[in-house]
């Protein structure tokens, strides 16, 4: 599952801390999805997606590469 | 339009917490909440109010001619209780940890699972061969051992360290 959230996150000037803040997990969550180590769980996808202001499926993508 | 596009994003290192935001409050890796971390502590402690239930226990044991049948009930029924209640709270960390976390402690628990109930069958077998004779609660140790193990493997695997 590749995803922008990096992306994202730059265009918006935050740190994975403030990310990880905002959605209320850790910070090493932010890390380990960006980095591609975790796949979110649909609710924390939800959550990303809203953050951000943009559907799930700009974040994320179960077939593009990276 | 502009040129300059979005700003650059801020360093991040793969887990340390140094990336220029401050980390949570008693937080050093970045793996845990602060929710998480109160509940790990509360279960801590009730690890270790287990613990010396389970040492006076077995002191009420060693020394039970001296004590009275009652209180030594008593004694083992407490630390039956402690170790409950220790349960209870690891249980209670477990189902609101945050869900990298919680990934990392399914996965050690399997393995400690999986270690203990293979080394409990086995081990007799070994055994048989001539392998020292262990004590009944060498099964348990390795349960605990492998999920402290898988613990720390599942924090490197998911926070980079563990690809060098």
């Amino acid at each position: 599952l590749t995803n922008r959230l990096r992306l994202l996150r730059a265009e918006r000037g935050w740190s994975q801390a403030e990310v990880a803040e905002r959605l209320g997990v850790s910070r090493q969550t932010v890390n380990a999805i960006e980095t591609r180590r975790y796949d979110p769980s649909l609710p924390l996808a939800f959550s990303i997606a809203r953050l951000f202001g943009i559907a799930i499926e700009q974040i994320f993508d179960p077939e593009a590469q990276t | 339009v502009s040129a300059a596009g979005p700003p650059p994003p801020r360093p991040e290192p793969a887990d340390d917490g140094a990336d220029g935001a401050a980390p949570e409050p008693g937080c050093a890796t970045g793996l845990y909440t602060a929710r998480d971390l109160r509940h790990q502590i509360r279960f801590l402690l009730w690890m270790a109010a287990t613990a010396a239930g389970y040492i006076g226990a077995t002191a009420a044991q060693r020394h039970g001619a001296s004590i009275p049948m009652p209180l030594r009930w008593g004694i083992v029924g407490l630390a039956c209780l402690l170790a409950l209640q220790a349960i209870r709270s690891y249980l209670a960390f477990l189902r609101t940890a945050d869900e990298l976390l919680r990934r990392i402690q399914m996965e050690a628990l399997a393995l400690g699972f999986g270690v203990g109930a293979a080394f409990s069958v086995l081990y007799p077998l070994l055994e048989g061969l001539g392998a020292p004779r262990l004590s009944g609660r060498a099964g348990a140790l390795a349960m605990l051992l492998a999920w402290s193990a898988g613990s720390w493997i599942g924090e490197r695997r998911y926070s980079g360290k563990g690809d060098a």
